[in-house]
């Protein structure tokens, strides 16, 4: 053994060990702890910088009331009981809850359909129908909207002039309360799909091809196979694409601010898009920081309950 | 490899460093070295005339304008102000809307320019920009509406339109029976208002009818939008749309080119669009904004003033080129040159305000005693209240509604129910 102290990571002695008098003791900046301090800086002032004060801004935020006359002042959850008071905001979480029932399962499902239809062997023009899929991702939200808007107009829009080839009656689209909501998921799939398609073919790619081979063999039919093969294989991937098409979606804001304003009838108030405008349109801040910190709760709430559904079935 | 390590850890800390130092305050553009910033909604070609005029008549002095789109501009302008962004210095203001921002703290005091605003402009347009007896924005524009009257659309229909004068304006009823005719003559739409959702060109219906303004109180900060004019004119403005005299599906200031294609019969649009129609193949005439049977004949008015940013680090740059484009005749005329409006300021109107008749030929005769008769005595101006930002969303996300066929009654009663919550931060 030698006779020089054993030195942890932070350049302090072992315990056990005694430093003999005037030997040399490194400071803690020039250990190995304070390089690693040093690499995770950037990642860790990034963190609080651009994650956690926001969010302690917001909370904070949202326990005080801010008014023209009496300023600013401390009201506990004052904003909080307020907001469920309030017969929009509860239309918001309700329009928010069954567009995330609807939208995630949608575009998962088709994903996971295209994904396994693409990386088939024998699927003619495969690489060309995935760049048509794949195509909506590189144009901007805003664009999208646009072209959409044009779309579904209800007056000789290009909907409306395919419905009307195919003797159906003209629909609102957009301007009703009806379909406005699922005029927006149908947009927001054309470019999600896509998205999401590109993960899954890679999980897919993945599988190893003895395993196909095998059920083959096995003479398994090609929906045996992918639900005793390709769904478990894919679990991880799958996993992922969950969650992250979830918290994608309860985040969206530009097409309603673009297409419907939250409308008709409230029917498109994403919680996002309330947000936005009890903040920046009503200037009700400490209101719109109460629902920043209630859509967060959602969010945790949900990805929470998707990770543990995901980790019962590992 | 441990000499590396070291200095790619430096390297890390010192951009952490700099992470931080570029998100601390006091990094914003804005400076005392004679450039202004300035900020509004309207196409950045429209204020060349302006900033060169202003930069030749102001050595050393630059003006830099931004454009923020008109549907984002207003809650762009209250969120960057509000973040005490340094990097506007002089900014655009919808007229109602001073008072809210003034009461944020997000203009400063022109309260020392008072003597000479009052004297170039009416006092109408002067009210505009004050709050609780302090001066905060200098009118620039004022506005009225106009009824645009397609002529190839009522020949095809043999109907005779209503002419310039506003002895012979029409009620919204005739207009209606003659936008139908032209329906029925093959004209797609029969009648179409340009800002299809908005309370600044619907205000004039309810008042029409007697219904006030919607704003009412010692504080202005109660809400009367539910009563019974109120909802019959919103039934009818409904009835316009479910009835196919109006499209649905065409958004506030997307309409105009449906008037230029010759698609619509009847259309109600500002002086702006005199410009505007002037390139259309269309055979048109102008013709006052149509009221109710009955009812009082009412049109829009006001429009945008200017301000200064208190956080700005430009202030006295900024006020000299608010003082130019606002107090200034020549600044306020050259602010008009390449757009149709009507200059706020007295003397610069009066010059201007003859150039409209020639603007589009034999078409846009007699505009210019149109819109001078309109603002002189058929105006009504938005009601002046620090919650005119939140009434005017509650409204016209109310008003998009009833045109896409919600119950007119219900839906403003609901409306009401929402100013009441919105108000209450204020009060």
């Amino acid at each position: 053994m030698s006779g020089a102290p054993v030195r942890t990571g932070g350049g302090e002695p072992a315990v056990g060990s005694r430093p003999r008098p005037g030997h040399y003791r490194r400071p803690w900046w020039r250990g190995t702890a304070a390089v690693a301090l040093a690499f995770l800086l950037p990642s860790l002032v990034a963190l609080t910088l651009l994650r956690l004060l926001p969010g302690a801004t917001a909370l904070w935020g949202s326990l005080h009331h801010t008014s023209l006359l009496s300023g600013e002042s401390f009201v506990g959850l004052g904003n909080y009981l307020d907001l469920f008071a309030n017969a929009d905001f509860r239309g918001a979480v309700a329009v928010t809850l069954l567009f995330t029932l609807v939208v995630n399962p949608l575009q998962v499902g088709i994903s996971v359909a295209l994904a396994v239809l693409y990386t088939r062997r024998r699927m003619a023009g495969a690489k060309v129908w995935r760049a048509l899929v794949i195509l909506p991702i590189a144009t901007p939200p805003a664009v999208s909207a646009v072209v959409w808007s044009v779309i579904f107009r209800p007056e000789g829009g290009l909907a409306n002039s395919l419905l009307a080839v195919a003797g159906l009656p003209p629909q609102g689209f957009l301007t009703s309360p009806d379909q406005a909501l699922a005029s927006i998921i149908v947009l927001l799939s054309w470019i999600g799909v896509g998205y999401w398609m590109l993960f899954l073919i890679a999980g897919i790619n993945d599988i190893p091809a003895e395993l196909y081979e095998a059920a083959e063999l096995d003479g398994a039919s090609p929906a045996r196979t992918f639900l005793s093969v390709t769904l478990p294989m894919l679990r991880r991937p799958l996993s992922f694409v969950l969650v992250a098409a979830t918290v994608s979606n309860l985040l969206v804001f530009a097409p309603v601010q673009i297409l419907t304003g939250g409308g008709p009838e409230g029917s498109t108030n994403l919680l996002m898009y309330d947000i936005y405008s009890r903040a920046y349109a009503l200037g009700d801040m400490g209101r719109a920081q109460a629902e920043v910190v209630v859509l967060v709760v959602i969010t945790l709430v949900i990805v929470a309950v998707q990770f543990r559904m995901l980790r019962s079935e590992d | 490899m441990r000499k590396r390590q070291r200095v790619l850890a430096s390297v890390a800390g010192a951009a952490s460093l700099a992470l931080i130092a570029a998100c601390s305050p006091g990094s914003g553009d804005g400076g005392g070295d004679g450039t202004v910033q300035f900020l509004g909604p309207e196409d950045p070609a429209f204020f060349e005339p302006l900033i060169e005029a202003f930069e030749a008549s102001h050595e050393g002095y630059t003006v830099e304008y931004t454009q923020v789109p008109f549907d984002q501009y207003n809650s762009t302008v209250q969120q960057r102000l509000s973040a005490g962004d340094e990097s506007i210095d002089v900014y655009a203001v919808d007229q109602p809307r001073v008072p809210w921002m003034a009461a944020q703290g997000l203009l400063e005091d022109l309260s020392d320019l008072e003597e000479r605003a009052r004297e170039v402009t009416t006092e109408g347009q002067y009210s505009t920009g004050v709050h609780q007896d302090k001066l905060w924005a200098l009118p620039v524009w004022n506005s009225t509406q106009l009824m645009f009257v397609n002529q190839d659309a009522l020949a095809a229909a043999d109907v005779e339109g209503p002419g310039t004068d506003p002895a012979g304006r029409w009620t919204w009823e005739q207009t209606v029976e003659a936008a139908e005719a032209a329906q029925e003559s093959g004209t797609e739409w029969g009648l179409l208002l340009e800002q299809t959702d908005f309370y600044y060109q619907l205000q004039p219906l309810m008042e029409s009818r007697g219904g006030g303004s919607g704003v009412v109180g010692e504080d202005m900060l109660d809400q009367d939008v539910a009563n019974a004019e109120w909802v019959e004119a919103m039934e009818w403005y409904g009835a316009t749309f479910e009835d196919g005299l109006s499209p649905r599906g065409v958004g506030t200031f997307e309409t105009s080119p449906l008037f230029s294609a010759g698609d619509v019969a009847f259309f109600v649009g500002g002086p702006w669009d005199l410009g505007e129609f002037a390139d259309s193949d269309v055979d048109w005439t102008v013709a006052p904004m149509p009221y109710f049977e009955g009812g009082e004949e009412v049109t829009p008015s006001g429009s945008w003033s200017w301000g200064v940013n208190p956080a700005s680090q430009a202030k006295d740059a900024a006020r000299l080129f608010l003082e130019y484009a606002a107090l200034d005749p020549e600044g306020n005329l050259a602010s008009t040159e390449r757009q149709t409006i009507i200059p706020a300021n007295t003397e610069a109107a009066e010059e201007y305000l003859p150039r409209m008749d020639a603007l589009a030929g034999d078409r846009s005769a007699g505009a210019a005693d149109l819109i001078s008769y309109e603002v002189a005595n058929t105006g009504v101006v938005r009601p002046v209240t620090v919650g005119y930002a939140q009434f005017e969303e509650v409204m016209n996300t109310a008003f998009a509604d009833i045109r896409n066929g919600s119950d007119a009654a219900s839906r403003l009663e609901q409306a009401g129910e929402q100013l009441e919550d919105a108000w209450a931060p204020l009060r």
